[in-house]
């Protein structure tokens, strides 16, 4: 006995042992043009560009996009480079293709030709955020672009609960996980309307809202930007 | 820190099968444990009383329990995890088999609890009666680990008023019996909410008290008046206002006269921001009452 109770405690510790937890953190490669050009102003030039989202929503490089117009008498675009040229009055579909291991994606943009280069001013998508746990979450929510960045706007009806310690909001392109999301910062309201401020992002940077108890990675819910 | 209490609490209801209840030891007699105290969970009670997934943590606390009676009527106790350890896994991507967010371990001395304990019956009384003042001294870790989400005691100085009562009482003549019940209420600090804490045990000796069995239930009811996220901007909130009602069943056994070893489990009836897994225990102990 005093050789089996040494060896059992003994082995008590080592059953505490850091193992793995696996999480399912799958989306859908995407291909996303992320210039937000309105209008290109005939006889100039204007350099588009693209993002790749691999398999988990991180931003990946990705070389040799192939780029093209609907209608190369309107405009032209370098195949390579993305660099735009307006020749005349009239629209047409800029596209964006991008082939690895994992398939072919693209993107495209209706792009007009005017007097002036114009980017897309007010552009305002919108969503409703849900409880994904038990935990009480919900919140209908506007994102809209500025000169400086975005504004996240929490609806009237928003609410959360409070018995959550480090509950953070984020954005991300992967709602299953915080790691490569934009990290916004502690919630610090638990109902009614409020805004956060996010300078140096797009509105076209990132497809969810979401929420996350962050010391414990447990994820309270998401709302989806659309 | 307060949410580490997800499992800490549990710890109210494994104390020995022999110790607590309303009787005190006689003077210069004591009861000493040494145990092995663990929870493992991936899933916890959210406030709402439903099971939400986390991270699998651990907990593994090496705790000492003694009893000594300082007079026939008043009992000095203690109960100090001397060794606690806190765990949670690596989170991997099933995506890419990369370590998204690395696990962590912490050790270190736990938090000690020290009671006094009153007998405020005549020892031998049918129907003892006693009182218990207990002291939570926070000598644990409240917030270890990257995130200070991993801890070793809950970080306040909590103070718990307890009047036990109870009665021994064979039940056949091979089967000595006792029950005992018990209510408290536990003062805490550094914003958490107090507590009403209640218990009933109900235990049999077998084979001349050879064999113990116990059954237990143990409930806590937070008065909800502490902190919330929304006046703390802490991750120290986590088990404020935990509640339970939780069931356990222990045997211990007399290898000889005074030395002995015992094994429980406990789990819970209901719950609320509490792990939402069984806790295991075993244990030698030292009865110098016999």
């Amino acid at each position: 006995m005093k050789i089996i109770l040494p060896l059992f405690l003994a082995s008590l510790f080592f059953a505490g042992c850091i193992k793995d937890d696996f999480v399912d953190d799958e989306v859908s490669p995407e291909l996303r043009i992320s210039t937000m050009l309105d209008t290109i102003a005939e006889d100039s030039n204007f350099v588009m560009e693209a993002m790749y989202l691999n398999n988990v929503g991180q931003e990946e490089e990705a070389q040799n996009l192939i780029w093209t117009s609907s209608d190369t008498s309107i405009m032209s675009i370098n195949k390579l480079t993305g660099l735009l040229y307006g020749k005349q009055f009239g629209s047409s579909v800029i596209s964006v293709s991008y082939t690895n291991d994992l398939g072919v994606f693209k993107d495209s943009l209706s792009v007009e030709v005017g007097l002036n280069t114009v980017l897309q001013e007010s552009q305002l998508k919108s969503g409703t955020i849900n409880t994904t746990s038990t935990y009480e979450l919900f919140g209908d929510f506007d994102i809209e672009q500025t000169e400086t960045g975005v504004v996240l706007k929490l609806a009237e009806n928003y609410t959360a609960s409070t018995a959550l310690p480090g509950l953070y909001v984020y954005l991300s392109n992967n709602n299953s996980t915080i790691v490569g999301a934009l990290e916004i910062g502690a919630v610090e309201v638990f109902s009614g309307a409020h805004e956060y401020v996010i300078p140096d992002v797009s509105v076209n940077d990132y497809t969810y809202v979401l929420y996350f108890c962050k010391p414990f990675n447990v994820k309270v819910g998401d709302g989806k930007i659309q | 820190m307060k949410k580490i209490s997800i499992v800490i609490a549990l710890l109210a209801s494994f104390t020995s099968v022999f110790a607590g209840g309303p009787w005190t030891q006689k003077k210069g007699q004591g009861f000493y444990k040494l145990s092995e105290w663990w929870v493992v969970f991936d899933q916890h009670y959210t406030d709402a009383g439903l099971i939400d997934p986390n991270v699998t943590t651990g907990i593994f606390n090496t705790t000492f329990y003694g009893e000594y009676g300082v007079t026939d009527r008043f009992t000095g106790i203690v109960n100090a995890a001397v060794f606690s350890r806190n765990y949670m896994n690596n989170l991997v991507s099933l995506t890419t088999n990369e370590v998204l967010v690395p696990g962590e371990a912490f050790n270190s001395i736990g938090d000690i609890d020290v009671a006094f304990k009153y007998g405020l019956t005549k020892p031998g009384s049918k129907i003892p009666v006693a009182a218990t003042v207990l002291l939570g001294i926070p000598t644990g870790n409240p917030s270890a680990g990257s995130q200070g989400n991993l801890q070793t005691g809950d970080g306040e100085f909590n103070q718990m008023l307890q009047l036990d009562a109870g009665t021994g009482f064979k039940l056949t003549n091979k089967i000595s019996s006792y029950t005992s019940t018990y209510v408290g209420l536990n003062n805490r600090t550094n914003g958490f909410s107090e507590e009403i804490r209640y218990g009933l045990e109900l235990g049999f000796g077998l084979l001349s008290n050879r064999i113990w069995l116990t059954g237990r239930l143990v409930g806590v009811e937070s008065l909800k008046n502490g902190d919330t996220a929304e006046t703390v901007t802490s991750t120290s909130i986590f088990a404020n206002n935990t509640e339970f009602l939780s069931y356990a069943a222990e045997i211990s056994v007399y290898a000889t006269k005074r030395v002995g070893f015992s094994a429980s489990v406990a789990s819970v009836i209901r719950a609320e921001i509490i792990a939402a897994a069984p806790s295991y225990s075993v244990g030698v102990f030292c009865d110098l009452s016999k």
